[in-house]
């Protein structure tokens, strides 16, 4: 990802009045996504019944900055993606140094992780999720996915600024 | 002065649940906060690999037990939008009418456990007898005192009959009549008014930076609601956000008194507008495998809630993400224990409202 | 019946619950189900305590705490698992972070079911609780 120019654009919320909803990881669950470690990041954006939000793909060894010089509450979340996530975010203002959680596994939401727990539940017979194979149609790819917030009652009030 | 570092939790007879904070004291006053949270983390949101959509529900009401009933709401809200189910009218009134009943069931078991902490426990007792009468309502009509399970994709399991909710009605204005006392308790106790008047005081400005959200944010002066945004047939009832300016714990207090006559007048109104009758549809069942993405916001009792929810057309969903209340106020509550006495950083804690559970999910 | 069980003291830990169990634990404390009628005090310091209420499973971070508390409390000493997650991982039994019941830590002398554990069943599990510790005091005596 472009660091300046999406800073730039997190300040732009900042300036505009815009609170700090949410900022999410999800790790990609397509084959070669997954595969190859992607990550989506979203950051979520909310001024009174209004919502939007900035979508970045982060691949292994991608740096994140923090956007902790706009919004300085975001801490928790990133501390969170980067212990939850393995995420490389750079900058933080308080910085937890890995200790805000400290669970069984090490990056459990990371898609290597995932990858791991499905294959040992298909090994041992559990019913769960299974992992997209290589080739294969991906997952949900008849139907492009729409974001909007469902809270927010008419369309006027939202619209999606992904930008990717 | 040489500094102190004091553990707060995870075992702290103020807060029934493990939140840490590594206290950093320059004689008494609190230089600094270090949160540590896990204690908790049971990694819920990763059960989406394990446990179908369908079900997933039953697995996010257990998110916390006293928003139980909202978070199984806006895990169905979430997705009836990407599943495009509409949900059948009666049953969107039954669920505002649970939703501000549960609001009056978590502000009046916060009231008493606020009145624990600052020592009135006459109060405290007094709180959670009211409490019992909600849990009451609750138990008759959901057949769960905590756990309700009410809510399906598509609508709500179980109806209420006309002449229940009246009496259901009846019984919450009697119980906002005796509350009446109690609230005056709390604005005018001189006691009350020491422990937690300019106490722990957040600006607006700073509530803003901060990102606060829910009464945290109200009692600041900042008129903020999810509410007011419509959804969830909140176009159709008149209320206004109880605001308060002093942006103090007191002032936190008496957002939360106030709203609880509020939710009783807006369960009235939702009863006069439902459309009344026997057998009328309750439920809209979905149809195949999720596909898309969706966020959802709802105005839980500590505040806003967000939902993200994404599905990839197989039964399982690919990723669940709930951004609860406590989660949004932690960053104002580090901000207000700063500088304050030692001695008032378990009542400054507890006037966020913090619900541990939710927060690490 | 002695002094001790006419009036044991009560500790509750809040494993990784849900918060159910824990205002359902609070709720037999106050004047509805007054569980204080049965001479039993809620502390918040573990050296005080007979009987750790215990809600919730354990995960990696809070096994030490758990422990910890039950090294602290004076002998002879009861636990009673309150709540399906207590008992056995409940729901949460499939969660990555969540090892299993609370016996898997600390001996467990009675279970609790339910979820939320309802406050009769927890008023229940402490009166056996104190059978329990009447028993043990008679070993140890």
């Amino acid at each position: 990802m472009d660091r300046e120019p999406f800073l730039a654009r997190v300040e732009g919320y900042h300036k505009g009045g815009w609170r700090l909803a949410l900022i999410n990881a999800a790790s990609v669950l397509t084959a070669d996504e997954a595969e190859q470690g992607a990550v989506d990041v979203t950051w979520a954006f909310a001024r009174d019944a209004e919502f939007e939000h900035i979508r970045e793909r982060i691949m292994p060894g991608d740096e994140v900055p923090s956007i902790s010089p706009s919004f300085s509450a975001a801490f928790l979340y990133e501390n969170e993606m980067r212990e939850l996530f393995g995420l490389n975010v750079t900058g933080i203002n308080v910085d937890l140094q890995g200790q805000l959680y400290k669970t069984s596994q090490k990056v459990p939401f990371s898609p290597s992780a995932i990858r791991a727990r499905l294959e040992a539940n298909a090994a041992a017979g559990i019913a769960s999720a299974t992992m997209p194979v290589a080739g294969a149609p991906a997952h949900g790819a008849a139907k492009p996915a729409a974001i909007a917030p469902a809270a927010a009652p008419a369309p006027a009030a939202s619209k999606p600024g992904a930008a990717e | 002065m040489k500094k102190t570092i004091i553990p707060f939790g995870p075992q702290h007879p103020v807060l029934p649940e493990p939140l840490v904070l590594d206290l950093i004291l320059d004689d008494e006053k609190v230089i600094d906060a270090v949160p540590t949270i896990g204690y908790i983390h049971r990694g819920l949101e990763m059960m989406v690999e394990r446990v179908e959509y369908t079900e997933m529900g039953f697995v996010v009401e257990r998110i916390c037990g006293i928003c139980s009933f909202m978070h199984g709401m806006g895990y169905a809200v979430s997705l009836e939008s990407i599943m495009n189910v509409e949900v059948p009218e009666r049953a969107k009134w039954l669920r505002l009418i649970w939703a501000e009943i549960s609001r009056v069931q978590s502000h009046l078991l916060w009231l008493g456990l606020g009145a624990d902490a600052f020592g009135f426990e006459n109060l405290f007792m007094h709180c959670w007898r009211m409490r019992e009468e909600v849990l009451d309502i609750f138990e008759k009509t959901t057949g769960g005192r905590i756990i309700h399970s009410v809510n399906r994709i598509g609508g709500v399991k179980r109806d209420v009959s006309d002449s229940e909710l009246a009496a259901i009605l009846a019984r919450l204005q009697e119980l906002a009549k005796a509350f009446e006392e109690t609230a005056r308790i709390f604005a005018s106790d001189p006691s009350i008014a020491h422990r937690l008047g300019g106490v722990g005081v957040l600006s607006a400005a700073d509530a803003l930076e901060t990102a606060a959200v829910g009464p945290m944010a109200r009692a600041s002066g900042i008129r903020t609601d999810t509410r007011l945004y419509g959804a969830n047939l909140y176009d159709q009832i008149e209320f206004e956000p109880v605001v308060e300016t002093a942006g103090d714990c007191l002032a936190r207090a008496v957002v939360r008194m106030r709203e609880i006559p509020q939710s009783i007048d807006i369960v009235r109104q939702a009863i006069e507008k439902m459309p009344k009758g026997e057998g009328l549809p309750l439920e809209n069942k979905p149809r195949g495998n999720p596909v898309g993405e969706t966020f959802t916001r709802l105005e839980q009792p500590r505040g806003e809630v967000l939902y993200y929810v994404k599905a990839n057309g197989t039964k399982y969903l690919e990723r669940f993400r709930a951004r609860t209340p406590t989660f949004a106020n932690i960053p104002a509550m580090i901000k207000l224990v700063k500088g304050c006495d030692l001695a008032d950083v378990p009542n400054i804690i507890l006037t966020i409202d913090p619900c541990i559970s939710c927060t690490e999910r | 019946m002695s002094f001790f069980s006419k009036s044991p003291w009560i500790f509750h830990y809040d494993a990784s619950s849900c918060n159910g169990c824990d205002i359902e634990v609070l709720a037999c404390l106050t004047p509805f189900y007054d569980l204080e009628r049965f001479g039993i005090v809620n502390t918040g310091n573990p050296k005080h305590a007979d009987i750790l209420l215990i809600t919730g499973s354990v995960n990696e971070r809070n096994i030490e705490i758990v422990q910890n508390l039950y090294r602290q409390m004076p002998d002879p000493k009861v636990v009673v698992a309150v709540g399906a997650c207590a008992c056995s991982g409940g729901i949460f039994a499939r969660a990555y972070n969540i090892q299993g019941g609370v016996d898997k830590v600390v001996p467990v002398d009675v279970y609790v079911p339910g979820c939320a554990a309802r406050p009769e069943s927890i008023i229940d599990g402490v009166v056996q609780g104190i059978a329990a510790l009447e028993q043990k005091r008679k070993k140890t005596a």
